[in-house]
């Protein structure tokens, strides 16, 4: 089976004056289908940068990406636009969702950017997508009129909305408390059961426990990858 | 249509921004009210302005109007002043024959003011001698059932016949009361009463006056006077053969200038080269006013067009301002698939929504504004401009301030759809 993505020779520096800092200095992995992954790592480690490059938001320096059969690591801007909005869902640890838009807004929104786009049936997905996180009953609330948990269930909610291949979570729970990180990693578990693919940064232990296969990064480089 | 779906979210959402910061917005908006509301209030009333003086000109006779007028000899010709015969009613036949651009001839002997009186009553008034054609060149007529006008019949037989002009009529026979039939005595002689010219401001004309005060003084004139034939003016009071004045209708305003030159030439040659008369027309008022609202349209424009230039920096100033205070949902529209094009639009839609509602309030700004230039020229102008108005205009005052949030709109647009994704989300 080939993967959903494959990483080669993945490099990302950022030029700082006389510096150069690589974030990513030579990572080769590959991601399967329906995949629980946790990255593990000390702060600095290129975490976040990996991910910002596989969920598109970030182009690499140097190396190729193919996601799903196709080379993506130098593509055009609205080409990474429609990966975002077609393929990848992101989950943030900050929530990241629009004060201004009614939870069920906050989850359509990637439904709004898609071609053919069409109101009616963006809300009915993001009504599906907020039934699956349990928050259906929270439809016109606004995000200040949550718990973070219940944020980031609707943060989830709007990854899912477009029933994306991936799912890149970046400490979805580093904001949250136990009850509550339970509750998000179970969502994100049973996601996988649908062939969505998983992978979530942490820097707690007990959370990178519950995925399959774990892999601890230092310096932008792939230190350990274990599966279990 | 595509395009449609995706501009009108970014319309929704730029009316919810709105309503989030509406003293902000409606301070942004202020620029974009005044120039609006100045460029449509003033378009208004230099129209308002330019239709009556319209109608002013048409009152004086319009532009296809060609009067001569009898002149002093000019220095030069002083010493021939012995053989120059005035202006004749030869000079009427000579035109008559020669200038076919001149559709209608009326010549004028002026009596003077003199006493009107019948039994137990009199007035004072200008009496002129004309004939038939007076109508025609001074675009008067005498309405049906109140007589008819000078014949050329009564020119030929020097009838003793008037018509009077209708603010005459009620200083001698009082209210409600036919005066056709009835005699009047003019320095003992006796006329009869034919006709009464129709009444200005009864009639079509619509020349709109501030108050009845004013338009008592300026327009009475029109109708009072009264008119009598040519040849009884000049036999009977005159004394000799000479017009006072000659007026000329053309069937062709661009023709003006030739019929003007015609009508030089042929007067010239019949006073044997003496330049004893005078041609004027109102192309010179006309084109006189025409540069005043030239001026007028000029200097309005630019306050109108300086308050939308400033209304575009307040609209931009106030889109870059709120860009910077929505980094982060620029982020995290583009984290979830927006492309840069559409966070373009959607901030391009928001100064438009800003420009149209801007313009919309501007518009009624402007109405206001009318009502007031509106009692202030009827206050200080005599023919009192009295402006409507016109819902092209405001049509075009609001394309004006959508254009102008558009241009304002598009670098903080620009600056929106530039932005990465991942420094846009880091911004606190
Ligand atoms: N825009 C940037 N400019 C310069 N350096 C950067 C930039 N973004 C990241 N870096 C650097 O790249 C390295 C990796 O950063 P990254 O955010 O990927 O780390 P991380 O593993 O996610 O850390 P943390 O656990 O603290 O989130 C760091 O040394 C960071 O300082
Ligand atoms: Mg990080």
């Amino acid at each position: 089976m080939s993967a959903l993505i494959a990483i080669r020779g993945l490099r990302k520096a950022y030029v700082m004056g006389d510096e150069t800092v690589h974030a990513l200095a030579g990572v080769d992995l590959d991601f399967q289908q329906g995949e629980f992954v946790a990255i593990l790592g000390p702060s600095g480690s290129g975490k976040s940068t990996l991910m910002h490059i596989l969920g598109f938001m970030d182009t690499p320096t140097e190396g190729s990406i193919v996601f799903d059969g196709q080379e993506v690591a130098k593509i055009e801007p609205d080409l990474r636009a429609w990966y975002r909005s077609n393929r990848v869902g992101f989950v943030f640890q900050s929530f990241n969702l629009l004060p201004r838009l009614t939870v069920l807004e906050n989850v359509a929104l990637p439904m709004l950017y898609r071609e053919n786009s069409d109101p009616v049936a963006n809300e009915a997905a993001a009504t599906i997508a907020l039934e699956r996180v349990g928050m259906s009953h929270r439809l016109d609330h606004r995000p200040n009129q949550l718990s973070g948990g219940e944020r980031q269930r609707v943060a989830i909610a709007r990854a899912i909305v477009g029933s994306p291949s991936i799912i890149f979570a970046d400490e979805p729970t580093g904001n949250l408390d136990v009850k509550n990180i339970d509750r998000i990693l179970d969502l994100l578990g049973s996601l996988i059961k649908e062939g969505i693919t998983v992978v979530l940064v942490t820097h707690d232990l007990a959370v990178a426990e519950k995925a399959h296969r774990v892999i601890s990064m230092r310096a932008g480089l792939v230190q350990e990858d274990r599966t279990r | 249509m595509k395009l449609f779906d995706r501009i009108r979210p970014a319309i929704l959402n730029g009316l919810r921004e709105l309503q989030a910061n509406k003293i902000r917005s409606l301070l942004s908006m202020s620029g974009i009210i005044l120039g609006v509301a100045s460029l449509v209030a003033m378009v208004t009333v230099v129209q308002g302005m330019v239709g009556n003086f319209r109608q002013f000109v048409d009152a004086m006779g319009g532009i296809e109007k060609i009067t001569v007028t009898r002149e002093q000899l000019p220095k030069e010709q002083e010493h021939l002043a012995e053989l120059s015969e005035g202006i004749t009613m030869r000079d009427v036949e000579r035109i008559r024959k020669t200038v076919s651009l001149v559709d209608n001839i009326s010549p004028e002997a002026r009596v003077g003011s003199e006493r009107l009186i019948v039994e137990g009553r009199e007035t004072s008034t200008y009496v002129t001698g004309v004939t038939a054609d007076y109508l025609p060149v001074a675009k008067r007529w005498v309405d049906p059932g109140f007589g008819r006008f000078i014949s050329d019949l009564d020119v030929l037989n020097m009838n003793d016949v008037i018509v009077l002009g209708s603010a005459v009529v009620p200083e001698l026979f009082g209210a409600n009361v036919d005066p056709v039939g009835k005699v009047i005595k003019i320095r003992g002689r006796r006329f009869t009463v034919i006709g009464i010219l129709n009444n200005i401001e009864g009639s079509g004309m619509q020349i709109r006056s501030a108050n009845s005060r004013s338009s008592g003084g300026s327009w009475r004139w029109r109708n009072s006077g009264a008119l009598i034939p040519v040849s009884t003016a000049q036999a009977k009071f005159i004394g000799n053969d000479r017009l006072s004045g000659l007026g000329l209708r053309i069937g062709d305003a661009e023709l003006l200038r030739d019929a003007v030159e015609q009508t030089e030439r042929t007067i010239l040659a019949g006073h044997k080269g003496l330049r004893d008369f005078a041609i004027t027309t109102n192309e010179q008022v006309l084109e006189d006013f025409r540069k005043t609202e030239a001026a007028f349209k000029l200097s309005l424009g630019g306050v109108a067009g300086i308050s939308l230039f400033v209304g575009g920096i307040g609209i931009m100033n106030v889109m870059l301002a709120s860009i910077n205070e929505r980094i982060r949902e620029i982020g995290v529209r583009k984290a979830v698939g927006a492309r840069g094009s559409d966070l373009f639009l959607q901030f391009l839609s928001e100064a438009a929504v800003i420009s149209v509602i801007g313009g919309l309030i501007g518009l009624v700004v402007s109405m206001g504004i009318v009502a007031l230039m509106n009692y202030i020229l009827m206050q200080a102008l005599p023919t009192g401009a009295v402006a409507t108005l016109d819902w092209l205009i405001m049509v075009q005052g609001l394309a004006f301030s959508v254009v102008v949030g558009l241009v304002a709109g598009v670098y903080p647009a620009l600056r929106a759809a530039s932005l990465d994704p991942i420094e846009a989300l880091r911004h606190e």
